[in-house]
């Protein structure tokens, strides 16, 4: 497997040396395949957000180092804005940061920071507004006028446009109903595969993980709990509730019905999978 | 990161400062600012650092939290340091004398009172008020202390609401403020290099983001005050009634006691004959 970026034995401490103090990040390391969808889940304060600040660089590791291609991204500190446009960070409510005048221009915001010519930068608005779902008459409006879904969108736009080798979404699908949870899931898949880039999704929704990542990274109290792909985990339910997670709906129904006595097999962690499984099982039966 | 800031930041603890009554620490912060600006001479200043230093023994806040409350001043005090010294002009002789500049002692111990001056103020204050005394507290406190002013018809307990939810807002404040230029960085922003009109530009992506939040945050707030039927002090009774009790009494007199020592030090002229060298530098005058 080809690793596109790599923490080795990372630590973060808050606050060091006050009261405040507070280790969110012990001892991790973890590694983010090329050009796949890795899913990084853990309960809240298990140092999911700390992880994905440090992966382009706005926190500084405690301890450790976080190797992009191979190279320490803090080995020239004054070239760290480089980092930033190769690993694109998508916080979480990222809608907050919107601020031009017009959704293109603030789409532009990053294109523009990193120097590149006008037509390029129209080219990129263009084809990131796209792979998020915004259309050409929206780009002319302020986004404060937007919905708030829409905004999510513009501000997702903003990350893709700057080209990342690496896109990191924090929660991108937090607070949507469940088409616009698709619409940008979704768009997301298209992208990684089109372009052959690599994303690490942050989410609470194990029904997400299961359809949109190919792997998965469990977080617990600071460390890395279990790493694999979505099968692996998946299948391991009772591991995942022992640190306060639950595998997808799906899954706990498939489980079930194993344990009566109906032996299921395949991807029994989406809702087609497992279909999939009842049907070869009840064929197989006929049988 | 802006986080580290603790100038105003109240730390939770169970000690005895902790536990003053909130308008005692009002009335002790006034006395001491008073005392402070009194001070003139060596023995005033060292009476109050002296009270400084037990505050903050006894309030058991490490002594590297205090320090760097005051790292964000030292330019400032270095500044007004160095100009108390070029610019005060002594009696005696000057102690370097060098083209346009001739420094005297006056300076030399003008510039070293100027700094400790600004130094103990913000020490002895943060100890009394932000680090041992949470916001709510200090509201209630100045409520009660101005509650007089209720005849003359002064809305205090609103002015009171004001300012604790401007003290309550400013750590959201910093981390939003935080949160955003996070954001703004990781799409390439830069905020610290360029000349004054390219770093000041570069604040507007962070200016307009925290604004349209701030407004919207007070809009909530205000909805979220009403659905609760908030109406002001009318009929309004309090969790935590403010009592004085006895450690109130000791330490008001103590500090009572420094501040009158002071300003007796400072206003009194001295009658007696300079005794000598001990005499000289404990009441140097300036």
């Amino acid at each position: 497997m080809s690793e596109i970026l790599k923490l080795e034995n990372v630590s973060y401490v808050y606050s060091k040396g006050t009261p405040f103090e507070k280790v969110a990040l012990n001892n991790v390391s973890v590694a983010f395949e090329r050009g796949k969808i890795t899913g990084l889940i853990g309960h809240t304060g298990s140092g999911k957000s700390t992880l994905v600040n440090l992966l382009n660089g706005l926190y500084k590791p405690t301890e450790g180092r976080v190797l992009l291609d191979g190279e320490d991204i803090w080995a020239k500190p004054k070239e760290i804005a480089k980092v930033r446009y190769r690993v694109g960070l998508v916080m979480q409510y990222p809608e907050y940061q919107l601020f031009d005048e017009t959704v293109r221009s603030d789409i532009g915001f990053g294109p523009r920071n990193r120097g590149l010519s006008r037509e390029e930068i129209d080219v990129r608005i263009k084809e990131a507004a796209r792979f998020v779902g915004i259309t050409d008459e929206m780009l002319d409006k302020s986004p404060f006028d937007l919905s708030g879904g829409q905004k999510r969108r513009v501000a997702i736009a903003g990350i893709v446009a700057m080209g990342p080798d690496v896109l990191v979404l924090d929660e991108p699908a937090a607070g949507l109903d469940p088409k616009g949870r698709r619409e940008i899931l979704g768009g997301l898949r298209r992208y990684v595969e089109e372009k052959n880039i690599t994303i690490i999704l942050v989410s609470h929704s194990m029904e997400d993980m299961a359809l949109y990542c190919d792997n998965v990274v469990v977080m617990n109290r600071a460390e890395v709990f279990r790493t694999g792909t979505v099968r692996e985990i998946f299948s391991e339910s009772g591991v995942l509730a022992s640190v306060g997670l639950d595998v997808p709906g799906i899954s706990g129904i498939a489980a079930e019905l194993i344990s009566r006595g109906i032996p299921l097999e395949g991807e029994l962690y989406t809702v087609e999978g497992v279909k999939d499984a009842i049907l070869r099982y009840i064929r197989g039966g006929a049988r | 990161m802006i986080s580290d800031i603790t100038l105003g930041q109240f730390f939770p603890g169970y000690s005895p400062l902790h536990k003053l009554d909130p308008r005692t620490k009002i009335i002790l912060a006034v006395l001491s600012i008073v005392a402070i600006f009194f001070a003139n001479n060596a023995v005033s200043f060292a009476l109050l650092t002296l009270a400084a230093v037990v505050m903050i023994a006894i309030s058991r806040i490490s002594f590297k939290v205090i320090l760097r409350g005051i790292r964000p001043i030292i330019i400032i005090l270095l500044f007004t340091a160095v100009l108390n010294i070029l610019m005060t002009d002594g009696k005696g002789t000057p102690l370097v004398e060098f083209w346009i500049i001739s420094i005297y002692t006056e300076g030399i111990v003008r510039a070293v009172f100027m700094a400790l001056r600004v130094v103990l103020l913000i020490v002895i204050t943060s100890m009394l008020l932000t680090y041992t005394t949470s916001p709510i507290s200090l509201t209630d406190g100045l409520e009660s202390l101005l509650s007089p002013l209720k005849v003359i018809r002064v809305p205090v307990h609103t002015f009171a609401m004001m300012m604790s939810i401007a003290l309550r807002f400013i750590p959201t404040l910093i981390e939003e403020t935080e949160k955003i230029m996070n954001a703004q960085k990781s799409r390439g922003a830069d905020f610290s290099s360029g000349g004054l009109i390219k770093r000041a530009k570069a604040l507007i992506p962070i200016l307009i983001p925290l604004i349209v939040s701030s407004f919207k945050r007070a809009e909530e707030l205000a909805t979220a005050m009403e659905c609760r039927c908030y109406r002001g002090d009318k009929n309004r009774t309090k969790l935590v009634k403010l009592q004085f009790k006895g450690r109130d009494i000791v330490w008001f007199l103590a500090i009572a006691a420094i501040t009158a020592g002071i300003i007796l030090l400072s206003i009194l002229p001295y009658k007696f004959v300079s005794p000598g060298i001990i005499y000289d530098i404990a009441f140097f005058k300036i």
